[in-house]
């Protein structure tokens, strides 16, 4: 199953803050609900790990994530990810496109696009779900981020932390929210 | 002509209430997973998340490590009893657990064995397989193109191609097209469907150790010859296996292939010497078990101007799967799709079909049809109505002009077929009497002058049933005949046991109520008994609407063996000559001394009591029916929709159906497997699909995605019936069941096609979903 997520979000944080956050994944995947980054095998190839629930299926994809490309004068950056859950239960890759651009004087938008491979259990749960899941994460990988910025320069960064995984009732909520929103 | 027989015999042509339907409603049916037998474990699938994977290593330890299981098997423990490959019905082979490489996704890769059914799923999550994920092939038209991904790597043939298949005269019909004034030609997608029976598969496999027998209670449409499959692949001598099938919560076709999990739980229980019960969940029925349809097809009509039908060519591109499950007759690799002809009159026809592998779940099955004539006859009703739209002739009018006449039967068709009977006209002219045709077309013409959408579709399909004549038919080697046993017992009361297997059909009230047609005994006296090969006679079991055609000729048959006998005996109580004796429902009496009369019950208590010297004693019979031909029940059903231009929703606002298959046992039963069947057509025409996503992901692998059709999506059906019988069948009788899943596709598709046809829309594809039909409304321009 093939997804194309297309994202736009404003920070209250000056751009090149934010460049240095997301150029490195490390402190990325302190943001992501449920992932981890194991290992770091070069400059531009890291390990890691991370689980998705999705209805009653947990996914827990364990892989590699390569910069494959990094524009610092555009402030552009271009992710790969691949990996296969941990149980043999499917795979999942990632090819993402992240902008960087200045707004509303010192206001930082980032614009990602996603496409998103899902192969398994979970690919079967369909788009209108699996999109569901995908917002909400987003939405968390948002706060999170948010809130990592505002944390004053030089904190330490904490390799093993983690974020948990999204629960299904925040999905379900969200949906049901687009539902009724739908309704009115 | 079939005698009435009084409300309380209860022959055929009575409403009888169904018998089997007071323990069904209490909830006291016993389906296979009501069975629990002492020291009973059980069993749970490992299944491919990938469609296409090389299988590089399966970990069992941690499962085998809870507390709980018993045994994991996998595909290399069932290789060393060679075992890992089981034969399908038809000439393939199919893994039962995955050695090497899986091909589809939800394939089963190992099986767990544990006290019980909870540890057993939970052990089943903790066994570890690594997979390399191979190029999937999900479109059957790829499978055959050069440098595919050979997907069967196991056969010697090194492409994906199963079968070609072809039947008729390729030259005269291309001849005949060169020739024609008119060609109209339709490109259709039977796309794949799942019966999806309300009960999943199951079965628990009991093998006793002391004894040396096996017994398996199955959820099986074919219960002896499952036995004989278990005993060619097994190696276990036929007299020690019992198969039974218990109570089935429907089978539509879904339950006659043998499906590993059979396999698993059979070796399972040889090898712990307990029972095993191993039960589908929803989504492995939807995702593994027997598919059906997945036809693309292309069929063309040649015509006159005047709209005289001259010749039909169609090739048909058929996707199996991972493996060819299909489950038909040896000689025919695309079923009696040869139907396609349909009810019309024409000397030159040309079919062909080839089979391909993909990466998909393996099949496919005949889904309440008899072996691919749902396909046909979607698509010769589908080709003549683009054809009518192409010479601007009304589809009901181009259609009588074609119809095969009623003085033409036995009709032989232009694919070889002899259809036995048949009076198409009076059946569609009765729909459309009933329907209101004409007015419902002057209304269409008044309401496109408003912007608004109506449609009116018919389909006069012709079904071939009751497989069949041994000469031709054979499932596996094994003739497709059935048979039934009759015994009377003394107080006149008896029981019939039957090689089919009901799952819903009824068949404990109508074949009753066929004894009681024969022998006078009231359809309450006699028992019903199927599914227990160690009681029932040999049978190749109900699908294919068979039961009637075949086993109800053999009660029949075997009733009338019955009163030959009894003749005698009441010649022998009467002291007269056999000769001399007349026989009324229920008695034999002396010609000219209606007074000089022995019931049936009469002769069945002397049957044990006081036969004739030199006589055996008892009353009983079995039959064993060899079909001459097969029967083709016929109908024209006429659906009226009208089309939401805001939303692209089909709204089905009338629906006729004229059904004639001949002579009728149980009009209330008819009439319920008419209902039954139009709901699944509705279903297939409107909601269901299986499909799957570019890398093999089942799109359609549970109730969220594969709907079924409630009360609220159902309209009310009109049925009504026109009789012309069987000339060659003992009762004059066809068979139903399959007809109104077979015909109403095409009249649900052609009802929306002519809602949109003044826009120039020639044909759309199944399942009809509301954003379909919008997105033509909004390529036409009628919505922005």
């Amino acid at each position: 199953m093939a997804l194309r997520i297309e994202k736009t979000v404003q920070v209250n944080q000056p751009i090149e803050k934010v460049w240095a956050l997301l150029t490195d994944p490390r402190k990325v995947a302190t943001c992501v609900p449920g992932a981890k980054i194991t290992e770091q095998v070069d400059d531009k190839t890291y390990k890691g790990t991370i689980s998705v629930k999705v209805g009653p299926a947990v996914s827990e994809y364990s892989g590699e994530l390569q910069i494959v490309r990094i524009d610092p004068e555009n402030f552009e950056i271009e992710l790969l990810g691949k990996g296969q859950d941990v149980r043999g239960r499917g795979s999942a890759s990632l090819k993402m496109t992240g902008k960087l651009r200045v707004v509303d004087g010192g206001r930082t938008e980032m614009t990602s696009v996603s496409e998103v491979n899902l192969v398994g259990i979970v690919a079967q749960m369909g788009a209108r779900v699996v999109t569901e899941v995908s917002n909400v994460m987003f939405g968390q990988f948002t706060k999170n981020l948010q809130a990592r910025l505002l944390q004053p320069e030089g904190a330490p960064d904490d390799p093993g932390a983690q974020v948990k995984p999204v629960k299904a009732t925040d999905v379900a909520w969200e949906a049901g929210k687009r539902l009724f929103r739908r309704d009115s | 002509m079939i005698t009435k027989t009084s409300p309380e015999v209860g022959g055929m042509g009575h409403s009888l209430k169904r018998k089997e339907d007071l323990r069904f409603i209490q909830g006291r049916g016993n389906y296979v997973d009501d069975v629990h037998l002492p020291g009973m474990v059980h069993g749970q699938l490992v299944r491919s998340p990938y469609a296409h994977a090389r299988l590089k290593s399966i970990n069992t330890e941690k499962a085998k490590k809870l507390p709980g299981v018993l045994a994991v098997i996998t595909g290399e423990d069932l290789a060393k009893a060679n075992l890992a490959w089981m034969p399908t019905l038809f000439f393939d082979k199919q893994m039962v657990l995955a050695t090497g490489k899986v091909l589809f996704q939800s394939q089963e890769v190992a099986f767990v064995v544990a006290e019980d059914r909870y540890t057993a799923a939970d052990a089943a999550e903790l066994v570890e397989v690594e997979y390399e994920e191979l190029p999937v092939l999900v479109d059957p038209h790829k499978s055959l193109e050069p440098g595919a991904p050979v997907l069967r790597e196991d056969r010697e043939q090194k492409d994906n191609h199963i079968f070609h298949w072809e039947v008729g005269d390729r030259q005269a019909t291309d001849k005949v097209f060169q020739n024609a004034a008119v060609t109209a030609n339709v490109h259709a997608f039977f796309q794949r469907c799942h019966p999806a029976p309300l009960e999943t598969c199951g079965c628990v496999a009991d093998f006793n150790s002391a004894t040396g027998r096996l017994t398996v209670h199955l959820t099986s449409q074919a219960p002896h010859a499952h036995r004989t499959l278990f005993a060619i692949v097994g190696g276990i001598p036929e007299n020690n296996i019992r198969v039974i099938s218990p109570d089935i919560g429907g089978g539509f076709g879904n339950k006659v292939p043998i499906y590993p999990g059979y396999v698993c739980a059979v070796v399972a229980s040889l090898t712990l010497g307990r029972p095993v019960k191993w039960i589908e969940t929803r989504s492995e029925n939807l995702q593994s078990t027997g598919f059906a349809r997945d036809y693309h097809m292309t069929a063309e009509l040649a015509a006159s101007r005047e709209g005289k039908i001259q010749g039909l060519r169609v090739k048909t591109l058929a996707d199996h799967g991972a493996f060819n499950a299909a489950a038909q007759p040896t000689k025919f690799p695309a079923g009696l799709f040869s139907i396609c002809t349909g009810a019309y009159d024409y000397p030159t026809a040309f079919c062909e079909v080839d089979g391909v592998y993909t990466n998909k779940a393996p099949g496919g099955i005949a889904y309440r049809c008899s072996f691919r004539v749902t396909e046909a006859a979607y698509l010769i009703e589908r080709a003549v109505d683009v054809l009518a739209q192409e010479l601007k002739i009304d589809p009901a009018e181009l259609r009588r002009k074609n119809f095969i006449p009623k003085a033409k039967f036995p009709y032989k068709s232009p694919l070889g077929w002899s259809y036995d009977s048949g009076d198409y006209e009076s059946a569609m002219k009765l729909a459309l009497e009933k329907v209101g045709y004409a007015e419902l077309r002057k209304e269409q013409a008044e309401k496109r002058k408003k912007g608004e959408l109506m449609g009116i579709g018919i389909s006069s399909f012709v079904e071939i049933v009751g497989a069949g004549p041994s000469h031709t038919f054979d499932i596996a080697g094994i003739k497709m005949f059935d048979s039934c046993e009759i015994r009377i017992h003394p107080t006149g009361k008896g029981i019939c046991r039957m090689g089919t297997k009901s799952q819903g059909q009824g068949h404990e009230t109508t074949y009753a109520q066929i004894v009681a047609q024969e022998l006078g005994i009231p359809a309450a006296d006699i028992t019903v008994e199927e599914g227990d090969t160690d009681t029932a006679p040999y049978g190749l079991g109900t699908y294919a609407s068979r039961s009637t055609p075949v086993s109800g000729a053999a009660t029949a048959m075997a009733a009338r063996k019955i009163r030959e006998k009894a003749k005698k005996i009441a010649a022998h109580l009467l002291e007269c000559s056999a000769d001399d004796l007349e026989w009324e429902t229920g008695k034999f009496f002396v010609k000219g001394a209606p007074s000089k009369a022995k019931t049936i019950q009469e002769i069945a208590f002397a049957a044990y009591t006081n036969h004739p010297q030199g006589m055996e004693a008892g009353l009983e019979a079995v039959d064993y029916y060899d079909p001459p031909n097969l029967t083709f029940p016929f109908g024209t059903y006429i659906c009226v929709v009208d089309i939401d231009t805001g939303t692209g929703e089909v709204k089905v606002r009338r629906f006729v159906a004229v059904d004639d298959c001949g002579n009728v046992i149980n009009p209330m039963i008819v009439d319920g497997q008419i209902h039954g069947g139009l709901t699944e057509g509705l279903a297939i025409a409107f909601m269901q699909e299986i499909a799957y996503d570019e890398n093999g992901n089942v799109q359609g692998g549970s109730f969220q995605d594969y709907l079924l059709p409630t009360a609220v999506e159902t309209p009310h059906w009109e049925t009504d019936k026109t009789c012309t019988p069987s000339p060659h069948h003992p009762l004059g009788a066809k068979g139903v069941g399959e007809s109104p899943n077979v015909g109403s596709p095409a009249a649900f598709v052609n009802a929306v096609v002519d809602a949109l046809a003044h826009l120039g829309v020639k044909h759309v594809d199944m399942p009809i979903a509301p954003w379909k039909v919008w997105s033509i409304l909004k390529e036409k321009g009628v919505v922005s």
